[in-house]
């Protein structure tokens, strides 16, 4: 079995446990009821998503500095799978939002900062399809990961900055009852290690993808130069 | 002593290749005709020569310099008169060489001196746009030499060059070291020592000496 | 130094060609007397919802006129040889960048000079020292986003697409605190908000003349 499989069954293996306990062991809220149990997986992608376009930014700008292709590569997964946990951020908030607020939708700060940030990595992802490939690509994406990474703090920070419908950080805020909040650690830790995952099985995509590029442009040289020095 | 070497230049556009393991070498004040039909690579291969653009792989030295690394330096050195002219038509001769004058740092007694020597000193005032293919050739030539270039890069300057043209090429690559593409095998004769041939993207041939012309 | 002096040479270039062709501030200009006149029969517009409606319309008018402002500083063929012919010069390339910025900015400036007191007019609110302030603080800024990725996208295909896409999430900063310090200005809002918005335009100014000068030599040149 190859490392990515081994990697990939153990984090499927860890969301189950992260299941469990949001779940079995972390207590129903008193307020919310069942929905609130969304709030573990919500907040992680939220967070994973961020790390992931943490990678896409240094991965940007190592790129930019010494045109190295591994750190392009790293930033093309990181955006991908960062684009994929900010859907799921805004899938399950919009389901969390529909009982709580009645509507699955405001123009909060939070939340329209969240689509925004949505926006401008798959503006990223389509200007990599669109580019010339190889360094025009590779430069512009990396130019738009930094500038797209400058909604990040905004994202975060937008519930403390602006008055929102959205609830404020009761992470840090110590506002979880100790149940909760381990279940919280626990289902943050299984989904960072399965951003980890994804992002691994992604970055060796790209390596194959541009290997496989290369070959298809150097074989017809090949069998040229083959058939020219037969002659 | 080499002026220029390039080593194994290819040129990728997505699956297109443009130019195929090239390798060139041109010395200090020799003249390098590079000849093919259009779509053999002249363009690209000399778009490279004049660092507008980085080759896929392959090396280039230039003076001495890596000219993958030492572009803005190498830029001072080098003249390009590109298939696109580049130049504002609606700002006069003076002013488009005034304005080039800025940018490369030149000292102002240049541009009346240019314009003298490309022959436009009598036109200098009225907009580029408003001017002949041929003057404005000439116009696109002498804003390559304006910061006098050790090495010259033309693509196709004879194609829109009036009369007295291939004097005026004489003159300006007299005592550079010049690559110029072209169509004319006698304007080749004429201004080179030697030639280079390219097909799809490769050289075809080897670069052959051409009978040494007053 | 060199290189100011080679940014200002750009603008001027840009600017004098401009002047002789008329070309953009024209159109942009009638742009911008159209959007005033549909706004107002698109918005139900009164004497009691004009000072709540102005805001919106100046930026939403300011964001198209942008686009087209900046996207045709770089897009243009002839603009892209004579970029080449520019990098090809000892010039920097965050310099000439600077230069096409500033020119763009300028005549996007220009526009809003017809736009401002046209809103006064159709839209009855008063055109305060805040208003004038935050609108050019916020070009600024826009100018150089949208010159940054107009010259991406010059190189692109879908470049009408890709233009909005990629300008309009970072323009959203200025749209927000430009409306903030605008609506206030306007008399819809609390008084003391409006310094601090001018302020926030300043240091979002700031921090992307910056990054824009640092990047802007990847996008240029390959």
């Amino acid at each position: 079995m190859s490392r990515y499989e081994k990697g990939a069954i153990a984090a499927v293996v860890l969301m189950l446990v992260a299941a469990g306990f949001i779940f079995i062991y972390a207590p129903e809220d008193a307020l919310q009821g069942a929905p609130q149990r969304i709030f573990y997986l919500h907040v992680s992608s939220a967070i994973a998503a961020y790390g992931c376009f943490a990678v896409v930014l240094l991965g940007g700008i190592v790129y930019l500095w010494k045109e190295n292709v591994t750190a392009d590569r790293l930033a093309r997964a990181g955006a991908l799978v960062g684009v994929v946990f900010t859907t799921v951020t805004l899938v399950m908030g919009m389901i969390w939002a529909k009982p709580i607020w009645g509507t699955f939708w405001t123009w909060d700060a939070r939340l329209t900062s969240t689509l925004v940030l949505w926006i401008i990595y798959a503006g990223y992802l389509m200007v990599r399809r669109l580019a010339e490939p190889g360094r025009q690509a590779a430069r512009f994406a990396a130019v738009v990961g930094i500038f797209g990474f400058i909604d990040v703090p905004v994202v975060h920070f937008s519930v403390t900055w602006w008055r929102t419908v959205h609830p404020g950080p009761i992470v840090i805020n110590d506002a979880l009852p100790p149940q909760m909040l381990v279940a919280f650690f626990v289902t943050m830790a299984s989904t960072l290690f399965l951003a980890a995952v994804l992002i691994a099985i992604r970055y060796r995509i790209e390596v194959l993808t541009d290997e496989a590029a290369e070959r298809v442009v150097t074989a017809p040289i090949a069998a040229a130069s083959k058939a020219g020095s037969a002659r | 002593m080499s002026a220029v070497v390039a080593s194994s230049l290819t040129q990728r556009f997505g699956s297109d290749l443009a130019l195929d393991a090239v390798d060139l070498a041109v010395d200090s004040g020799e003249h390098l005709a590079v000849l093919g039909e259009n779509g053999a690579g002249k363009t690209t291969l000399l778009r490279i020569l004049a660092t507008a653009t980085r080759p896929t792989s392959g090396s280039l030295e230039i003076f001495g310099l890596n000219a993958l690394v030492e572009r803005r330096l190498l830029r001072a050195r080098i003249g390009f008169v590109a298939h696109a002219s580049g130049l504002y038509p609606a700002l006069s001769a003076t002013e488009n060489l005034e304005f080039f004058r800025t940018l490369h740092g030149v000292d102002r007694g240049r541009v009346p001196e240019v314009l003298d020597l490309v022959g436009l000193a009598e036109v200098a005032h009225r907009p580029a746009g408003k001017l002949s293919r041929g003057a404005q050739q000439r116009l696109a030539i002498g804003r390559a030499v304006l910061h006098d270039p050790r090495l010259l890069v033309l693509d196709e300057p004879d194609a829109s060059l009036d009369s007295g043209g291939a004097d005026l090429l004489g003159r300006v690559m007299r005592g550079r070291t010049a690559i110029i593409a072209t169509h004319d095998h006698a304007l080749a004769n004429r201004l080179c020592q030697r030639t280079l041939e390219l097909r799809r993207g490769r050289v075809v041939g080897v670069p052959t000496r051409l009978r040494v012309v007053h | 130094m060199r290189s100011v002096a080679v940014a200002l040479a750009v603008a001027r270039k840009d600017l004098a060609s401009e002047w002789r062709t008329r070309e953009l501030v024209p159109a942009l200009a009638q742009f911008v007397v159209l959007a005033l006149v549909i706004a107002n029969f698109g918005f139900e517009v009164d004497s009691r919802t004009s000072a709540a409606i102005a805001p919106g319309v100046l930026w939403m008018t300011l964001v198209f006129a942008g686009l087209v402002a900046f996207g045709r500083a770089f897009a243009a063929e002839r603009e892209q040889a004579s970029l080449e012919a520019m990098l090809l010069t000892p010039a920097s390339p965050a310099a000439i960048f600077a230069g096409k910025a500033l020119a763009a900015a300028l005549m996007l400036a220009l526009c809003e000079a017809v736009l401002l007191p046209a809103l006064g007019l159709f839209f009855g609110v008063s055109l305060t020292l805040e208003v004038v302030t935050a609108v050019l603080l916020a070009t600024v800024g826009m100018a150089v986003l949208g010159c940054l990725f107009a010259a991406m996208v010059a190189r692109i295909r879908a470049r009408e697409l890709l233009l909005p896409l990629l300008t309009l999430p970072l323009w959203i900063p200025f749209i927000v605190v430009g409306g903030q310090a605008v609506q206030v200005a306007m008399g819809a809002g609390g008084g003391s908000r409006a310094g601090s918005a001018t302020g926030l335009l300043l240091d979002l100014d700031i921090l992307f003349v910056v990054l824009t000068s640092l990047t802007a030599r990847f996008v240029l040149e390959d």
